[in-house]
Parts: structure tokens; sequence; C-alpha cells
């Protein structure tokens, strides 16, 4: 099917439309005549005009207009934003770096479920929840623990509002760009060192009075298909005779396939691995499931990797999927079990009559025992009350 | 799992006794093996372990600024890991094979391992000690261990510094190093083996020569497109001359010429040793840290004859056979050796290149009467050898063998240990006498080393060159080669050859057939032998192979089907109507099934039992399909696959233009032997697809055994089977069960659409009552 520049146009503006609708900025109705229109929501009509004729207070951030002495790049943004992600996901891992993670952040992890501590044990381990968000793409890692974060704001005598509207200016704001305090409320200031703690923000010190946003806060809103390129250099290289080989140094990533592979050699820049059937059934054990094992791979795949298609060779992800179907075998089948029949011919009369009627499971003669269906139970009981107790 | 072949210290770790079927006692410990072989660069290094239980070497390498232009890692343990998509791969790839093992070569990173045999081989093809430390240093990411370092010098240090040489019929022990023969002259064992001409003359001066420059070897008529390896490299290094580092190119330059024209003039010491004496000197040599290189200067070799037989001009030589010559014949004398080249790559051509390029009189073992012939049909084919000069040595053939150039026999007739018939005892006595110029050992690594031994000691060669696909053994005693025959020269990378064609491409796939319900029930109460035959025998299995057959029947293809269960194969065959082979078919009757196959267009499958595991060429051959093995052997199933790798021509725009396919029984103990199997190859590169269902099976009606009543007869006949079909199939020369030796089995059977047959077959283990010949003169 060809599509022309015409056709192209057209397609975007409904896209446009769709956006706008699902944001309920814009109402489907009917005009006169049949045809389709939009009507603008009333209040983000009122809105715009206020904002377009400068009327009321400036909502937005507000940037610094005296240089700052101490300027960050975004390329040093970047290298922050990741480090503090790192170190957060880091913790979860619970491999042997354990340091800068404040406690507000533990209890956070600790609330939304991706950690729990075990009974006497203070240390917070990790659970299935977390193992699956491990294995997520850092953009929606963000999301979710954000969305945790709201839940439990007004612990921090935090309104969700004011969190949320933070957020959103956060989204209008522009990488590289730094953004003065003053002027915000108490709570934005707390909300502002939360996100600090988990690498959205970056400032200096709390008392310098200035803030710049990282690429984590800016692709909160930039919806999934304009994300900005923060993952880092696709880093794996998975063979067909099941070898994970991992490059670069980042303990995290290593921990993080140690997670579903059978770790061999770890040599500087380079850590090889193996997929076995115990490492990835420990894996579909801790609640990693196999297409999230797969996802991973996929997603941090090596530059290498990608001239190939498919990307991953396809027995490996097949053999990974195996592995999930074969913990999945037993069929389970509702029943009841007759048992303690006093003569074989009472067993194999009310067998017989369960066999007839199609409801019988199983049977094992030499024990007298069998399993008839929940649904034939109550014919197969009357049938014994009628005749297996008259014979005695 | 991680390595194929490790080679331990038997004096360092207790190994319990490998319960293989190859009853062969021969213990490297005792025999033949220096003591610097025993070290394993894996045992003698301190290991740390980090939180996840792997290797950690961190802290003992250190990155390099410049790492990500080069293409390795050294781990201390002997491992080596290279990148193949890095700019200077090839370089370093032909290095690596020359000095270490590879362990695995899928598509992106390959591993290799240094062992103490590899660097053997390394130097008895002329690598040194130095370069080969220098060059891993500039390829490697890292800093090198340091362990590393010292090892390749343990290993290397003393190893090739001497030679045994035959030249003009005499035995020479040479050496570029006077200090070696110094010292080597000092032992009193050694010194009383040395040839004294006459009394009275000095016989403490060595004799000195100046070697001269070899001329490059010539192997046959050899295409213009293909000059020196080192010629080639010059394209690609100015295509990226930025992204390879100066040192390497500088490097790989010179060790390339090294390799091919070796040391343009060298000074070489030398004495003579006495003839006789010469298996004392080998052993003392070893005992003494300097093992012998065997060369043969078969150019001034002036009392054996030349033979006439030169390559015909269509014969052209592919670049990796021309390589691993190469290897052979570096330094203008042969070298004793193994080239290990996938099935189907064309490994006949290199042996026929390589007795035409010694041109002395040669002798060729195989391992079964149909490969006999196969050999003589690829000497008449590549060479101008003509029936005269070709001699077969079997059971069945009776060529006159006095006076011929080329004898060509299986390992069985030479180290047969009974009665032979008065012809073949002349022939024997014959071939003891002979000095032969070449020996080429086919599918080398199916002998015992004890049967070797014995071929050893009859067969007086100058020169041994082994050939096979699979240096792997489930027995380990692969290490044995190494010191029988000479270092592995040649190894080929079996993916590299697929993407250029040489082989066939090859879908490999393990179809998962459920067992039927009552199969399993008994399967689970039954005792071992009758499982195998019940997980073979599985209706849904035999139902799959049909549908199979039938597909690929359909798409006019040929197929084999491999069963090493005797009773299975019957079956299977008979049922479908298909002719069959195993051990009691006659020869005459599988060259004409062979013949059928090849040539009638209705016949498309046979069934072959594992006789067929080795050398049967069947070039026509692209679909095979396995419904039962010998447990998990990964050497059966690398050859079995070699009988489809024949490139297969015309077939270019497929993606896969031949199909292997391994059917197992799930839930049962095949599952598992099937991933055993297929560790070699998947190391090699090739990936199994899993198929758990054939689509459009269960819609097929036409399938045999899709009702309960008909599988339920199955069961009863299974059930009814005796013991002895429950049995895989013994081939003469893997060890027969003792005690059923002398047994003589009645079956009957019937031979299929065109095979013509008795319907009587006797079915024997013993390979002596077998052969029509010996039979003959047994009844005298």
């Amino acid at each position: 099917m060809n599509i022309s520049a015409h056709d192209l146009k057209t397609l975007e503006v409904t896209e446009v439309a769709q956006t706008l609708i699902q944001l309920r900025i814009w109402h489907e109705v009917q005009l006169p005549g049949g045809l389709p229109g939009w009507v603008l929501n009333d209040v983000f009509r009122k809105n715009v005009r206020v904002c377009m004729l400068e009327g009321g207070v400036s909502q937005g951030l507000r940037a610094c207009t005296t240089p700052d002495p101490n300027q960050r790049s975004v390329e040093a943004l970047d290298t922050y934003s990741l480090e503090r992600w790192e170190c957060v996901l880091h913790y979860m891992v619970g491999s042997s770096q354990q340091e800068g993670i404040a406690m507000d952040a533990v209890r956070l992890l600790l609330h939304s479920g991706l950690m729990k501590t075990d009974g006497d044990d203070p240390q917070p381990v990790i659970t299935r929840q977390g193992f699956q968000f491990l294995l997520m793409e850092t953009g929606a890692q963000v999301w979710y623990l954000l969305l945790q974060y709201l839940d439990t704001c007004h612990y921090h005598g935090l309104s969700q509002v004011e969190c949320l509207t933070f957020l959103l200016q956060l989204g209008f704001s522009k990488l590289g760009c730094d953004y003065v305090t003053d002027g915000m409320s108490e709570q934005q200031l707390t909300f502002l060192q939360h996100l600090r703690e988990f690498g959205l923000v970056y400032q200096r010190k709390r008392s310098s009075g200035r803030f710049y946003p990282t690429r984590l806060a800016l692709d909160l809103s930039a919806g999934s298909r304009r994300r900005l390129a923060i993952q880092s250099q696709g880093f794996l290289v998975v063979e067909t005779n099941y070898r994970v080989y991992t490059y670069g140094a980042s303990d995290l990533q290593v921990a993080l396939v140690g997670l579903f592979c059978e770790m061999v050699y770890r040599l500087p820049n380079l850590s090889v691995a193996i997929l076995t059937r115990d490492s990835v059934r420990q894996a579909l054990r801790s609640g990693i499931t196999a297409d999230q094992i797969i996802a991973f791979l996929r997603m941090h795949a090596h530059a290498e990797m990608k001239k190939q298609d498919p990307l991953l060779p396809g027995t490996v992800v097949d053999q990974i999927k195996l592995w999930e179907i074969e913990r999945n075998r037993f069929t389970f089948a509702e029943g009841v079990l007759y048992n303690q029949f006093l003569a074989q011919a009472d067993f194999e009369m009310l067998r017989n009559y369960a066999r007839d009627m199609g409801c019988l499971t199983w049977e094992s003669p030499e024990k007298r025992v069998m399993v008839v269906t929940k649904e034939g139970h109550d014919d197969v009981k009357r049938y014994w009350r009628r005749y297996g107790r008259g014979n005695n | 799992m991680s390595s194929i072949s490790d080679f331990r210290g038997k004096r360092k770790t207790y190994e319990p006794p490998s319960n293989d079927n190859s009853e062969d006692g021969f213990d490297p410990e005792q025999d033949g093996v220096p003591d610097a072989a025993k070290h394993d660069a894996e045992k003698e290094v301190s290991t740390t372990e980090d939180e996840f239980g792997a290797k950690d070497y961190r802290s003992q390498m250190i990155l390099k600024p410049d790492h990500a232009s080069r293409p390795l890692w050294v781990a201390p343990d002997g491992h080596i890991f290279l990148e193949s998509f890095s700019p200077v791969y090839r370089h370093a790839h032909d290095f690596l094979i020359a000095i270490s093992e590879p362990v695995c070569r899928p598509e992106h990173i390959h591993e290799y391992k240094l062992t103490a045999y590899s660097l053997y081989a390394a130097v008895s093809v002329g690598l040194q000690t130095d370069d080969i430390i220098e060059y891993l240093k500039r390829l490697s990411k890292t800093s090198i261990p340091d362990g590393i370092i010292e090892f390749i010098r343990l290993c290397t240090v003393s190893y090739g510094k001497a030679k045994l040489v035959l030249k003009h019929n005499r035995y020479f022990i040479e050496s570029q190093h006077p200090e070696v023969i110094q010292k080597l002259l000092k032992d009193p064992v050694i010194s009383d083996c040395r040839l004294r001409q006459t009394a009275e003359t000095d016989t403490d001066a060595l004799i000195t020569e100046k070697q001269q420059k070899a001329d490059k070897m010539q192997f046959g008529s050899k295409p213009e497109t293909a000059p020196a390896a080192g010629g080639e490299t010059v394209p690609a290094e100015k295509e990226a001359p930025a992204a390879v580092p100066d040192d390497i190119t500088n490097f790989y330059g010179r060790l390339d010429d090294d390799d091919d024209e070796e040391a343009a003039e060298t000074q070489t010491v030398s004495f003579e040793v006495q003839q006789d004496r010469i298996e004392v000197i080998q052993k003392r040599c070893i005992e003494l840290e300097y093992p012998l290189l065997a060369e043969y200067d078969f150019r001034n070799d002036s009392v054996n004859p030349d033979i006439n037989i030169d390559l015909k001009p269509v014969a052209v030589l592919r670049p990796y056979q021309e390589k691993s010559l190469r290897k052979m014949f570096g330094n203008g004398r042969a070298r004793s050796g193994v080239i290990v080249l996938p099935c189907g790559a064309g490994k006949s051509l290199v042996g026929v290149t390589a007795c035409c390029t010694v041109r002395k009189r040669a002798l060729v073992l195989c391992n079964s009467g149909v490969s006999v012939e196969q050999w003589k049909a690829q000497f008449k084919m590549w060479s101008t050898a003509d029936d005269s000069m070709i001699c077969r040595f079997t059971s069945d053939a009776k060529d006159k063998p006095m006076g011929c150039s080329i004898l060509i026999t299986t390992f069985n007739m030479i180290t047969h240990t009974q009665k032979r018939s008065w012809e073949a005892d002349q022939t024997m006595q014959w071939l003891k006498e002979q000095e032969w110029g070449i020996m080429v050992l086919d599918e080398v690594h199916t002998i015992p080393a004890k049967m070797f031994r014995r071929v050893l000691t009859i067969v007086q060669a100058h020169c041994k060159l082994g050939l096979t696909a699979t240096l792997v053994r489930e027995d380990d005693k692969i290490a044995d080669l190494n010191f029988l025959i000479g270092p592995k020269l040649y190894e080929a990378n079996w993916l590299e050859l697929q993407k250029n064609g040489y082989i066939a491409r090859v879908q490999c796939a393990e179809v998962w057939c459920p067992m039927a319900p009552e199969f399993y029930r008994e399967y689970l109460a039954c005792r071992s032998t009758k499982r195998l035959l019940l997980y073979a025998m599985n209706p849904n299995k035999f139902r799959a192979t049909q549908f199979l057959i039938r597909y690929h029947e359909k798409r006019s293809d040929k197929i084999i089907v491999f069963s090493d269960n005797v009773f299975a194969l019957k079956h299977y065959a008979i049922k479908m109507n298909k002719p069959y082979i195993y051990g009691p078919t006659s020869q005459s009757e599988r060259i004409q099934i062979l013949q059928n196959f090849k040539f009638n267009p209705k016949v498309n499958t046979i069934f072959v039992s594992k006789v067929a595991d080795t050398s049967f060429d069947l070039p026509e051959a692209n679909v095979l399909i396995q419904i039962s093995s010998h447990g998990g052997s990964r050497r059966q199933e690398a050859q079995r696959l070699g009988r489809i790798l024949r490139a297969k021509k015309g077939a270019i725009a497929e993606e896969y233009n031949a199909f292997f396919y391994t059917l197992v029984s799930q839930d049962t103990v095949e599952m598992s032997f099937s991933r055993k199997r297929q560790r070699f190859l998947v190391n090699q590169g090739y990936s199994y697809k899993v198929i758990t269902r054939l689509a459009g099976m269960d819609e097929d009606r036409d399938l045999l055994y899709s009702g309960k009543e008909e599988q339920g007869q199955l069961l009863q006949q299974v059930l009814a089977a005796s013991d002895l079909d429950a049995d895989e199939e013994r081939v003469p020369g893997e060890g027969g069960r003792p005690g059923t030796s002398g047994g003589f089995q009645r079956r009957a059977g019937n031979m299929g659409s065109m095979s013509g047959a008795d319907d009587a077959l006797y079915m024997e283990y013993r390979r002596n009552i077998k052969h029509p010949l010996f039979k003959k003169f047994r009844i005298k």
C-alpha cells in the first residue's frame, strides 16, 4: 500500500486529534449537518486565554537570569542522573555497593512493594515485583516509581496536586538550563529534594538557589515515542550457544544479567555468562517471566547484535520460553475423591456408573480410589445412596 | 561445560575411570607424554570469585587505553575470548588457531583455550616462544597475566627444539640450538644410540649445515587468485587503516612470513642416530622434556622410489585446504600431524594432495570397506593415479598388492590378530617390509589408541597425516593422538566454511514427540534396556518420522534415516516399505542400495544403522532424520551431520539447503542425551530449533499408528521383543559385549522393494566370521 504525502498529513492530523481527545482537551461533537467536529475544553480554553494575556501568577518555572558559576553540561547531567538512578537499582539488586541511598528512597521502595523486610532481618530484600521492575526500561521504571511516590506523598505532608503540578512544569523545562528555586513553596522544595535523590533534578547544593532538570525528568512527559536516548549503549551479546557476554564494567548491568544467567568470568570490560536451564528456572521462580528476560536481552543488545535479523538467536528465545512452559505442565481439574470402598464390587459398580456418565477423572482399582468431576459429583452421590447402600 | 578438552594432569587430580566402551587401558601417564604437557593453566592460577560465583580476574588484568581496537582478552586460566567483529579478527584468528584449541566459535565472540598440547602444536609449525608471547601481548585488550606468560614459556621452551629428521634414509636428530643437542648428547641413553661412522674419526664433531631457503610449496595446479596468505591481507589493511593498531599489522606480517617461508637461512646442528633404536630415543627425549618432532625430508629421499602421481589440473584446492597443507609442508618437509576439517569439506582431497606432494609410496587407512572404495574413487578423480597403481586390501577386494604405489585398507585389516588367509598373510608381510612415505589415517578419532599403536608397530611410515572432522572423544583420549601421530596442524571454522558456501547450510531441529501414555507407563515401570526400545518405538515418533519423510519426498529431497537400534530400524523401514542397511547387510547389497539411492528417482529414502555414521559418502542426501542414537555421543552427532554437509549445488538462494532432524521422545532420558550430543555442534555455531509440534501432522489421516488399537499392538510387539533387540547395534572395533560373541540369532526380514536379498539374515557380533574370506579359511 502506498501512502502519499497527503495521506501522511491526514494521518498526522488524526493522530494529533486522537491525542487531544484522550487528554480531554478536545471533545468530539456532531456539527449541525452531520459532520464530525471538535470543541475545546472550557476550563482549558479559559486558562489558555489567561496565560496568553499574561494574567494571573506565572505557573511555569523561572529560568535563572544570572549565569551559574558552576555551569553543568548536558553530558554531565546525563551521567549524574544515570548514576543516581543506578544507585537505586543497585540497592535493590543488593550488590556490594550499598551506600548513597537515603532512608526516604528505601521507604518508597518498601512501600511500593518492590522490596520487603523479612522478619528479623532489618535489611530489605527484593520481591517478585522488584525483579520485574529491574528488567523494565528506564523510562517505565521512573514512571512506576513516581506513581508510587505520589501515592505516598501525604506521608511527607505533600499534596498530590502540588507534586503533579511541579512534575508537569518540569516537563516543559529545557535540558541544560538552570531554574531558580526562589518563589517555590515549601512543599515543592521538599519534593525537589526527593526528585534530586533519584536523579531527576540536579542541584549542586541545597542552598545554591538553582537546579537543573535532567533527562529522566524530561522523559516523563515526552511520551513513549519521542523518548530521548537516555539508554546507555547496548552492552549484551547473546550467542547461539547460550553464552551471554556483557560489555562494560558496570556492576549493575552484571548484577542484572546475573539474575537469570550463570556468571562464569569477570574480565576487565567483559563478563561471560551462560544461560542455563537452572539459572533461568531460578529467575522464573523469583517471579521474572520469560518475556521479561527476552525483552531485557533485546533492549540492551550490543551494536553488533543489532546488525543481524532477528536480533536475538531464535533458538535461545524459543528455549527460554520452553523453559517457562515446562514449569506449567500440570493441568488442574477439580474433583471429588471417593475412597474406602468396602468391597471391590462396590467400587466397580460406582466406577462403571461414573465412567458411563463421563465424569470419571481417575481411578485406581488396586486401592479402590476414584476421582469424579465436580459436576458429576451430585449425580454419582445420588446413585451411590440409592444402590450402593442397598447392596449392603 | 566450558571446555571440550581439558587436559588434566593425572598426577594432580584423581579422575574416576571413565566407563567408556573402548576397552583400551592406555594411560598417558605411563607412556609417551612429557611432563610439561601435564600442566594445565586452569589449575595453576589463584582464582577469586565474585559475588555471583564467577571467576573474577579483574584485578589481575589491566585494561589498555586503546582496548577498543584490540580484539581479545586472555584470562589467567588460559581461556581466550576473541571478538569476531573486530577489524583485526583475521589477524588474530589465524594466530589463535595455531596456538590454542577452539572451545566455541559461534557468531560474535569466540572462545579458545591455551593448552600444553596446543602450544606444542604451535611450536611444531614453527612459532617461537617469544613471538607467541609478543603477539599475544599486542592483540590483547589487557595486560597478559604473568601466569600465562610463564605457562607459555614452560610449555614451549623445550618443545620443538629438537627434530627427528629422516634424510637420505638416515635418521638424524637435528636442532637449531646447539645447546639442546649438547644436552641430549650428554644423556647416556641417547649418546649410546648415536651412530658413529667409524670409530677412529672425530666422533664428537657435529654436523653443521646451513639450510637454504626452502622454496614455497605448490599444491597441484594452483589458481593465480590465491597467493600466500600474506598477500591477501594487504587490501584489507587498506580498507581500514585507522582501525588496526600498527604494531599488530607489523607483527602479523612478520609472523605470516615466518609461517610460510620459515627462516630464509638457518643454521642447524645434527647428529645421526641408529635407526633400530628410534623408539628408545623418542621415549628418552620425552622423558628429558625434549619431545622429538618427526619430519620427513622427502625431496632428498633417494632410497625410496618416487611414484608417478600428480594432481590433475581439475583439482583446485580451496583456500582452507591449501592453508592446512601449508601447515603440513611449511618448511619443505613433511610434518606429521592431524588436520581437522568438517565432514564434506573435502578431507579426501587434502589427503590425495598430501600423497601427491610427497610422491612416495602411500598407505591410506580408513575404517570401513565402503570408504576404501570411496578413497580409491577419490584418488582416481583428483590424481593421475590409475587402477594399476592403487591397490585395495580388504576382505572383499583381491587386488594384487605387490609393487603398487598406493595401498588403501582398513584399520581392522592391519590390526587383525587372528589367523589370516595365506594371501592376506603375504600382503601383510609385504606391507611390513615396506618403507612408506606417507600414511594417511582417515577418521582418526574413531580408532582406539591401542589399535593405533599396533598399526604404528606394523607400518613403517615416514610421515603420518591424520584426518578427522571432530577431534572429540567422549573418553577424552584425544590427547593420545598428539604424541602418537603429531600435533593438530589445522582446524577449520565450520561457520566460516558455511558462510562461504563450501559446506551446506544446515537447519538443525530437535523434534519433540510426546510419549504415548501407554508407552510412557511401561517406560516408567521397566528396566533400562527395554526403555531404549520404548522411546525409540514411541508411536508419535513413528508418525513424526513418516510425516517428515512424506513432506521432504514431496520436495524431492533425498532422505537418510538413522537408527542405532536395529529393532526400530527394521520395524520403521518395513512398515514404510523403504530399503535399509545395517551391520549384517552384505557389501554388494549395500552398494546396490546406495547406487539406487543415488540414481533411482523412486528411491528417495533409506534407513541406515550406525554403520553409516562415518565415511558413507552420499552427496545427494540433504535431509537427515535421527530416530535413535548412541547415548550422548557428541562425535556421532557431528559425524551424522557430516553426511549431509557436502555443499549442495544450485541452492544458494534458499536460506537452508539441508535439514537435520533429531526426534526425541519427550520426558525420557533421550532429552538429556540429546542436549549433550548437541554440545559440540552448538559450540561450532550451529543452533538447534526446537519443534514441539509439526504443523499439519494432526490433520494427516494417512499416518500409521494413529489409533489407540494400532498403538496397543505396537506396544505388545515391543514388550515381546527380547533384550537383544533392545540393544544397540554393535559395530566391530567399538568393543563387543563379552560373552555374546559366539551366539547366533536368526532373524527374518524383508529387504524392501528393490534390495532383492534373502529373507533370512544372520546376525552376530564378531567380525572375523563375517568376512567370507576368513570364513573360507577357517573351514580348512
